[in-house]
């Protein structure tokens, strides 16, 4: 048969600009700092993840610096086979004891943590119990097992509990897994009380706290610390990426979890291994973390501040509970005309729409930074104002 | 792209219920007489005002309608002048027929869709002429709305009218449901399940991308069930397997090459078809030599019965042999989302309270795919 095997490439792109869901890069001029340049204009960054502005912490980038000079650019190998550098052990060591478990593993990306380690720990005959706003890399991880799947609404313990109930007959094994923070609001998942049901039925608890990592608990050390439950939740799953302002997925639990995950997890054990660079900012975030609390608390309070200030203003601000604030405001067209004209103004925040969030609550989602004076939140607050009275929705 | 929307409106509709009768058919003289006056073309009204409060500017529509209070009159109370009338009723007081002649109209002008005002007899009648061709849409406004095409209320029909229009509303099955006459007349008052009619959903969305989503056709959705059962058959294949009544285990059924019945329950054992269309009788009679069955049963109608609606042969002695643990309910995830609980009302109260206890049913919305969902049982 005849046929143009690459048609499709073109044809679909295509179809997602005409579906105006392509995405059109936006490209940064400077660094991600509180004030970054986008495509060429200087904006008050509110969409970043680098919530602690570690990324830009003299103290991560000398870590960076000093490690490659020591160790080179890159690391040779996979981990398993000759691409384990001191270094790295010496992370998952530290960060073990930051977050209070006997051990932890670093993965190349939080994405190869979930998608290495979950159809790891289930298979046939065994089930999944979800929640539905769970993040993509968790669904594409769940996606990999041959193990049954089982959804409860947002938080609700109850659903939770009766599908624990109903799994608890069926199946052999039974993965409780839940985001800590979830993206889209902000909210927090229960997760002492989804420790309480699943020890009753025998269940696994995997938390994604992807969002909560460097941010929620004492000192950021994360949801477990959050609810006082340290070493408590089977794996405690989290990233680099965001707060920590490096990059990297990893997992924190018992010696047998990581045991497990490094020699099953098909994700780790075929990427290479963290360049030196990278494995010296991640030593250097944690050190930061534990030694200089101002980042955390910078954070919260330019969130208190920043929260407070819109809901005054008659913005509905939602039911976030943690820095990820979003801004209500009803119609897709006018989250997207919100967003276009903060960055017009200055502002960088993008617009969250049918159907990740439901129709009439389309919004902007901002995401503070500890980086971020008061001047610039009043900055960005004053355009949120001008736009929202403008466009009706204040 | 202009619409063409036919706009029906059963005038009598909704008038028996105010003065206690279960329908106002054959029964309106009754109903004048107790005190009714008309409610359908207030509701009608009502849904249009919204509709045209909050979307009108947006969308470009052609009305089809009938004349007088089937339809024109109201369309003109609430300004819209530009419509065509395709139905003049012969008499004052309107019947079943005028709705039925109405429908038959607006098909030969090729509507997109009809929406109607009334209940569940309207919904029949409009369902008698136009099967599958056309979706339909309800504006509840009668005695009884068991169906599945009506919207909960006046405004949520005028949004998913709104919706329909700018294609972010997809085509699924609803059922047409309605009162038993042949029953009714014996004094029991059960709800019988008459057809499948095209109604309008909101589709089921996977994430692709980042934040880009596709829309999943409900076939698609079916197909993954329909492997899942597939699967449970191999697993238990020394089960009896129930078809139940509705359009998502019909096309599960035809898919696994089981010649269904659409509006009955069958049986299937060893991949080969031992009863179809089986009444009380011939459900007890089979389950007394197949101790080991289930039963695969989906929301049915407005209200997501799952039992107790539109399929009495599954009677309270039928289920308690089956067993409570042996129901397996499937639906596509867009039911789901339109009625969030699943209700039974067997008849039986101890039976019921069974499943009161059960609190939640895991619902299967795809392949090795569940959700966790409360059951009620509430009557209606």
């Amino acid at each position: 048969m005849k046929r143009n095997p690459t048609a499709f490439l073109k044809e679909e792109y295509e179809e997602l600009v005409k579906n105006n869901f392509d995405w059109k890069l936006r490209i940064l001029q400077s660094g991600s700092t509180p004030h970054s340049v986008v495509d060429g204009k200087e904006v008050i960054m509110l969409c970043s993840n680098n919530y602690l502005n570690l990324s830009n912490h003299p103290r991560l980038v000398k870590g960076a610096i000093d490690a490659a000079k020591k160790f080179g650019a890159g690391s040779g190998s996979v981990r398993a086979i000759a691409g384990t550098l001191e270094l790295h052990m010496e992370v998952e060591k530290k960060l073990a004891k930051f977050k209070g478990t006997e051990s932890s593993l670093i993965y190349q990306t939080g994405f190869a943590a979930n998608a290495g380690l979950i159809p790891q720990l289930v298979g046939k005959g065994d089930i999944v119990i979800s929640d539905e706003f769970n993040h993509g890399s968790i669904i594409d991880g769940v996606r990999l097992t041959k193990a049954d799947r089982a959804v409860y609404k947002h938080c609700n313990m109850g659903e939770l509990e009766k599908a624990l109930k109903d799994a608890d007959k069926k199946y052999n094994r039974i993965l409780t897994i839940t985001d800590g923070v979830f993206s889209m609001d902000g909210d927090i998942a229960p997760v002492d009380e989804i420790v309480k049901l699943a020890k009753e039925y025998g269940a696994m608890t995997y938390v994604d706290d992807a969002h909560g990592e460097g941010v929620i608990g004492p000192d950021g050390r994360g949801i477990g610390a959050h609810y006082g439950i340290e070493g408590e939740i089977d794996v405690e799953m989290g990233t680099f990426s965001k707060a920590f302002g490096v990059v990297g997925g990893l997992i924190a639990g018992s010696q047998d979890l990581v045991n497990f995950a490094f020699n099953k997890s098909r994700t780790w054990l075929l990427s290479g291994s963290h360049p030196p660079a990278v494995a010296g900012a991640q030593l250097a975030a944690i050190e930061v973390l534990e030694t200089e609390p101002k980042h955390v608390n910078n954070l919260w309070d330019n969130t208190k501040y920043f929260k407070k200030e819109l809901s005054s203003m008659g913005f509905d601000t939602g039911h976030s509970q943690t820095p990820i604030t979003p801004v209500i405001v009803g119609e897709s067209s006018v989250a997207k005309e919100l967003s276009n004209s903060l960055y017009d103004e200055g502002v960088f925040a993008l617009p969250i729409v049918f159907p990740m969030v439901a129709r009439d609550k389309a919004r902007i989602r901002t995401m503070m930074n500890a980086g971020l004076t008061r001047e610039d939140l009043d900055f960005a607050l004053e355009k949120f104002e001008k736009l929202g009275k403008k466009l009706d929705i204040i | 792209m202009e619409s063409k929307i036919g706009f029906v409106v059963n005038p009598i509709a909704g008038m028996g219920g105010r003065v206690g009768l279960k329908g106002t058919d054959g029964v309106l003289k009754e109903a004048v007489k107790l005190g009714a006056t008309p409610t359908a073309s207030i509701k009608a009204e009502d849904a249009l005002r919204y509709y045209l409060s909050n979307y009108s500017n947006k969308d470009s529509i052609q009305w089809f309608t009938c004349a007088g209070m089937m339809g024109s009159e109201e369309l003109k109370n609430v300004s819209i002048k530009e419509r065509k009338i395709v139905y003049t009723p012969s008499g004052k007081d309107t019947t079943s027929e005028d709705t039925e002649q109405a429908c038959k109209n607006l098909l030969k002008e090729h509507v997109d869709l009809i929406l109607f005002c009334g209940g569940d007899g309207t919904a029949r009648n409009v369902f008698e002429v136009v099967g599958k061709n056309v979706p339909i849409l309800g504006v509840p406004s009668g005695v009884k709305m068991h169906s599945g095409v009506f919207g909960i209320n006046t405004s949520a029909a005028a949004k998913m009218l709104h919706e329909f229009v700018n294609e972010r509303l997809t085509i699924g099955d609803a059922e047409i449901m309605d009162l038993d006459e042949v029953l009714y007349r014996k004094g029991e008052w059960k709800i019988q399940l008459f057809g499948i009619a095209k109604g309008i959903v909101e589709p089921t969305y996977v994430q692709v991308g980042k934040t880009s989503y596709a829309s999943v056709s409900d076939d698609e959705i079916k197909d993954e069930i329909t492997e899942h059962i597939e699967d449970e058959m191999e697993k238990y294949s020394d089960f009896m397997f129930l078809f139940g009544s509705g359009g998502t285990i019909d096309y599960i059924a035809k898919k696994l090459g089981f010649d269904n019945t659409l509006l009955g329950i069958d049986a299937v054992c060893n991949k080969r078809v031992v009863g179809t269309d089986l009444n009380e009788e011939g459900l007890l009679q089979l389950l007394k030599t197949h101790k080991k069955t289930k039963i695969i049963l989906s929301p049915i109608g407005a209200q997501g019965f799952i039992l107790g609606r539109g399929n009495l042969q599954l009677s309270p002695p039928v289920i308690k042999k089956i067993g409570l643990d042996n129901i397996i309910v499937v639906s596509t995830p867009s039911k789901i989302a339109s009625t969030p609980v699943i209700r039974v009302d067997t008849g039986d109260k101890k039976l019921d309270h069974m499943f009161v206890l059960k609190e939640f049913m895991m619902v299967v919305i795809g392949y090795r795919l569940s959700r966790v969902v409360r059951i009620q049982t509430n009557n209606f």
